[in-house]
């Protein structure tokens, strides 16, 4: 113990009269703060779009509820209570949002918050129309990506672990110092790996620091993600320093080391992913041409012929066991019901095509994070997005859930239509709601095992350092 | 002197063409210039097969949507798909971040659906490796690596010493290492450009670049004079450090900071300082301008009315049912001229702010030669900002042109009153024709461009400033 306290004082001492690594770790200091402020500007932006499509739609809503206490006289009152209480006007005016509320720490991580579209404002009208639209965004900051905390730990620590240990060994060879350990009692492996305790405490301890400033200024405290969250920067900081350590065991020069280091750091974090992004699209493309026309605004062949509106409103009925009474109910409203029964009925009919690019999608994510084990940066992120919900994962559970959200809708409508039924003022206590349907036991999975793929690849460089340290010669 | 520079040359060419570590790295660059060459050919032609299949089949469906009201087959639309053009196989740019396909119908000018990096998962942050990736960002380093122990290496050894004392200047060496490098860096991207001029010429399919060989050129000498700066900075950082080690670490700072850190936070400070609205809130404030106006007194129903006079008293009628024309098409194609004024409104204003978020960059490309090379990159490859932009406004400007043909057809051949009893078949709708698009010539977008051009014309200037001159020895 005196032994570590005496070696750990001795590079607290290096590191102070070092300028160099002082102005790098304060600089990445201020980088990783500055990353948790834009990260939360980005997330505080957002809240702030959900809280104001929030208050559209209880406003919207007010106003319909509102208008069963109106007298009707004016025009504009008729026809906003023709609108609250009348399916065949409210169907496909009702707007209702289905949000992806951001996580606490979301923050930290932005992931696909940028990409994908966080909310939707949803109709009983076709989905597919609704669906697809993005959100507003300028490309190339696209490209770029985010300036977040993840961003920072995942591609900026490992350079400072870098370029605090690549010539721990090295340097001591190369400044005439090796002898002189040589002569102590104790080895050369031992010594080395106190020092490269120092900067692994020194390090994860400002990683920790940083990430603790990133839950301190979150909405609030959850103690399981903040664990996780931990636990994903301690295996992946275990990663480099041991990836370094077996650097080290190799007895290279230090420009030789420095060198390898910066290359593994470039294999990591851009070539291997890069790469892997490219093969991707040559052996999984995603064909989204096919699907384009799903979301085009159709309406009945002729719309003036009454027979041809009734056929679709029995067509579509022929599907619906529950609604067997509104056979009978045709004639009124006919045109409305036609309609409604026409996007409903083009919605079944693209929905292979659907469910086909969805497919598309999941198997090329499934098949890319088949690779995810060896490279434990690419690892770390996805682990990172989905502790903090922000992976592509969650998104695909969004539109997931926005499907059975939108049948909840048209069920809403279309039950009260077909059957002739107006929307009371108590219906409005029972509007349907969204639900996010996530597979909690499968993302804690895939999380778990993320984080064990990456504790054994650390664990067995380790090992192999520990040997290759004692075998090879400077 | 030249000969001392020469035979420098030769000196440190027969010192690299020894070392197998260098081989070995220069095979990789070379392998993975070649792969994602490759890929983005067979990228390339997968996304034109399917684009060219999509478009051909829309194009099908809107001549043969049958007899109907035109307003109706307005409403039915069309599809225009974002087709690659060639040189995206070189530098994919933002064609994984823009949309690629949008929906044109009457009242609704749709944005762009389906970015691909929706579809792609998490890992797309990490980025795609294109060749332009390679030599924005892998050559450099390659660059440092043979480079950064030119002078050390002499230094540590005395040859430097030996060299000066015989009378060869700091500036012939100098001279001699920068040829040298510049040369290997030279040779590579001579074969590579040549290469992408031949898979040009053999792509005889792809129609929409008309300068095509003008564009190769042009990335070029932006590739040369960047990859110049790098070779030149790199042998001057040798010259300045006292050791290798130092060399290589300030060396590799200057890469990481100007290649991922000074580009990801300007794209990031840009976004913070002029940032976008939500769709929901852009598009509500567009409806509400068109229900609203623009200008007080401009509502819907008083330009409505306006409208309605206006006519009544051109032909001198009473009624509506009078006018020779039908004015419900008259009232609609006014509706659409209107939405498209504050649509266009709203866009500039749109526009105007991703443009600011961009400058933010192209200014950090004094800092930074990779953003100034990057941002040039794409834009002769026509995978830019601007160049999606053009694609989007002739897309705009199409629709335009097909709402307005079925707007004018209702107003002139059908009556005031009538709307399921006039109908139109395919000779309405072979009068639009097939979208064609042809990317702008090179020349168009310099403008867009010059803080990009000029830093890096300053970056190239300034490593002929830093070359030592041939007074000074005193650096050894």
């Amino acid at each position: 113990m005196k032994l570590i306290l005496l070696l750990w004082q001795r590079e607290g001492i290096s590191i102070i009269r070092n300028t160099f690594q002082i102005i790098i770790l304060s600089t990445i200091f201020l980088l990783g703060t500055y990353a948790i402020y834009y990260g939360y500007s980005k997330i505080t932006e957002q809240q702030k779009t959900i809280n104001n499509v929030q208050q559209i739609e209880k406003e919207e809503f007010e106003s319909y509820k509102e208008s069963f206490y109106s007298d009707h006289t004016l025009v504009k009152e008729k026809q906003l209570f023709d609108i609250a209480s009348k399916p065949a006007y409210a169907w496909y005016r009702h707007g209702y949002h289905a949000i992806l509320n951001p996580h606490s720490l979301a923050h930290m991580s932005l992931g696909q918050r940028d990409i994908e579209p966080y909310y939707y404002k949803l109709t009983g009208t076709s989905l597919y129309y609704q669906l697809f639209q993005i959100e507003l965004a300028n490309p190339l900051k696209l490209y770029a990506g985010n300036f977040d905390l993840s961003f920072v730990l995942i591609y900026l620590f490992p350079l400072l672990i870098i370029a605090f240990t690549y010539g721990l060994y090295a340097e001591e060879k190369e400044n005439g110092m090796l002898p002189l350990l040589r002569l102590q009692t104790i080895g050369l492996r031992k010594i080395l790996l106190i020092r490269i305790g120092f900067y692994y405490v020194l390090i994860v301890g400002s990683g920790i620091l940083l990430s603790s400033i990133g839950f301190l200024v979150s909405r609030e405290l959850e103690v399981l993600s903040i664990f996780l969250w931990i636990s994903a920067i301690l295996c992946y900081f275990s990663f480099w320093f041991a990836l370094m350590f077996l650097l080290i065991s190799l007895k290279k020069n230090s420009s030789l080391t420095a060198i390898s280091a910066a290359s593994l750091w470039l294999l990591f974090l851009i070539v291997l992913p890069a790469v892997l992004n490219v093969y991707a699209n040559l052996v999984y493309p995603i064909d989204n041409t096919s699907i384009a026309d799903v979301t085009r605004r159709r309406s009945l062949e002729n719309e003036d012929d009454l027979n041809e509106a009734k056929a679709v409103v029995l067509e579509y009925l022929q599907n619906r066991n529950d609604l067997k009474e509104a056979d009978s109910l045709i004639g009124v409203n006919t045109m409305a019901k036609a309609y409604a029964a026409f996007t409903a009925l083009n919605d079944n009919h693209h929905r292979k095509e659907v469910s086909s690019y969805f497919y598309q999608v999941r198997r090329r994510q499934k098949k890319i994070s088949l690779f995810r084990w060896a490279n434990p940066a690419v690892n770390t992120q996805g682990i990172l997005n989905e502790i903090v919900e922000t992976d592509s994962g969650i998104f695909q559970s969004f539109y997931q859930s926005i499907e059975s959200f939108h049948k909840g809708i048209t069920s809403f409508y279309f039950d009260k239509l077909f059957l002739n039924q107006e929307i009371t003022k108590k219906d409005y206590e029972t509007l349907p709601e969204f639900n996010l349907n996530i597979d909690v036991t499968t993302r804690n999975h895939t999380i778990r095992s993320g984080l064990m793929e990456i504790l054994v690849t650390t664990f067995l460089l380790f090992g192999i350092s520990l040997v290759l340290f004692n075998k090879t010669t400077f | 002197m030249k000969r001392q520079v020469f035979l420098i040359t030769g000196k440190e060419l027969k010192g690299m063409a020894r070392q197998n570590s260098l081989k070995i790295l220069f095979a990789i660059i070379i392998i993975l210039l070649g792969f994602a060459l490759y890929a983005g050919h067979i990228a390339y032609k997968q996304q034109q097969i399917m684009v060219e299949r999509a478009q051909k089949e829309r194009r099908a469906e809107w001549l043969g949507q049958g007899n109907k009201h035109p307003h109706i087959a307005a409403h039915y639309g069309t599809y225009v798909f974002k087709p690659k053009t060639l040189l995206s196989l070189f530098d994919f740019g933002l064609d994984t971040y823009t949309g690629t396909s949008v929906y044109l119908e009457a009242h609704y000018p749709h944005e762009f659906m389906f970015r691909p990096a929706q579809g792609y998962g998490n890992m797309i942050r990490f980025g795609e490796l294109s060749a332009a990736l390679v030599l924005q960002l892998l050559l450099p380093l390659l660059i440092i690596f043979i480079t950064f122990q030119t002078f050390t290496k002499e230094k540590k050894t005395g040859t430097l010493k030996l060299l000066v004392s015989q009378g060869v200047s700091i500036r012939s060496i100098y001279l001699g290492k920068v040829l040298a490098y510049s040369l290997i860096i030279f040779v590579i991207i001579v074969l590579f450009f040549m290469g992408l001029y031949i898979v040009g010429v053999y792509e005889k399919t792809s129609t929409m670049i008309s300068d095509m060989g003008l564009r190769i050129l042009l990335l070029f000498f932006v590739y040369a004079g960047y990859l110049w700066v790098f070779t030149n900075f790199s042998v001057w950082i040798s010259l300045k450090s006292s050791s290798a080690r130092n060399a290589l670490l300030t060396l590799l700072i200057f890469w990481i900071a100007t290649g991922i850190i000074i580009p990801k936070t300007s794209a990031n400070l840009g976004e913070t300082l002029y940032s976008l609205p939500s769709t929901k809130i852009y598009k509500e404030a567009i409806q509400n301008d068109i229900v609203n106006g623009m200008n007080p007194n401009d509502t819907r129903e008083k330009r409505i009315a306006r409208l309605k006079e206006h006519y009544l008293q051109q032909y001198g009628v009473d009624s509506l049912n009078q006018l020779p024309l039908n004015f419900e098409g008259i009232r609609m194609q006014e509706g659409e001229e209107y939405a498209n004024k504050v649509y266009d409104f709203h866009d500039a204003t749109l526009y105007k702010k991703i443009e600011l978020q961009n400058r933010m960059g192209s200014l950090m490309g004094f800092f930074a030669p990779y953003i100034a090379v990057r941002n040039l990159s794409m834009a002769f490859a026509a995978t830019d900002w601007y160049s999606f932009n053009d694609f989007q406004k002739k897309t705009n400007t199409y629709r335009r042109h097909l709402i307005r043909t079925m707007n004018n057809d209702m107003a002139k051949n059908s009556r005031y009153g009538e709307f399921y009893e006039y109908k139109v078949g395919k000779n309405l709708w072979k009068t639009i024709s097939d979208f064609k698009y042809l990317v702008p010539k090179v020349t168009m977008i310099f403008k867009y461009y010059w803080m990009e051009i000029v830093s890096l014309s300053l970056w190239v200037l300034i490593m002929f400033f830093i070359i030592p001159s041939s007074s000074k020895n005193k650096l050894i």
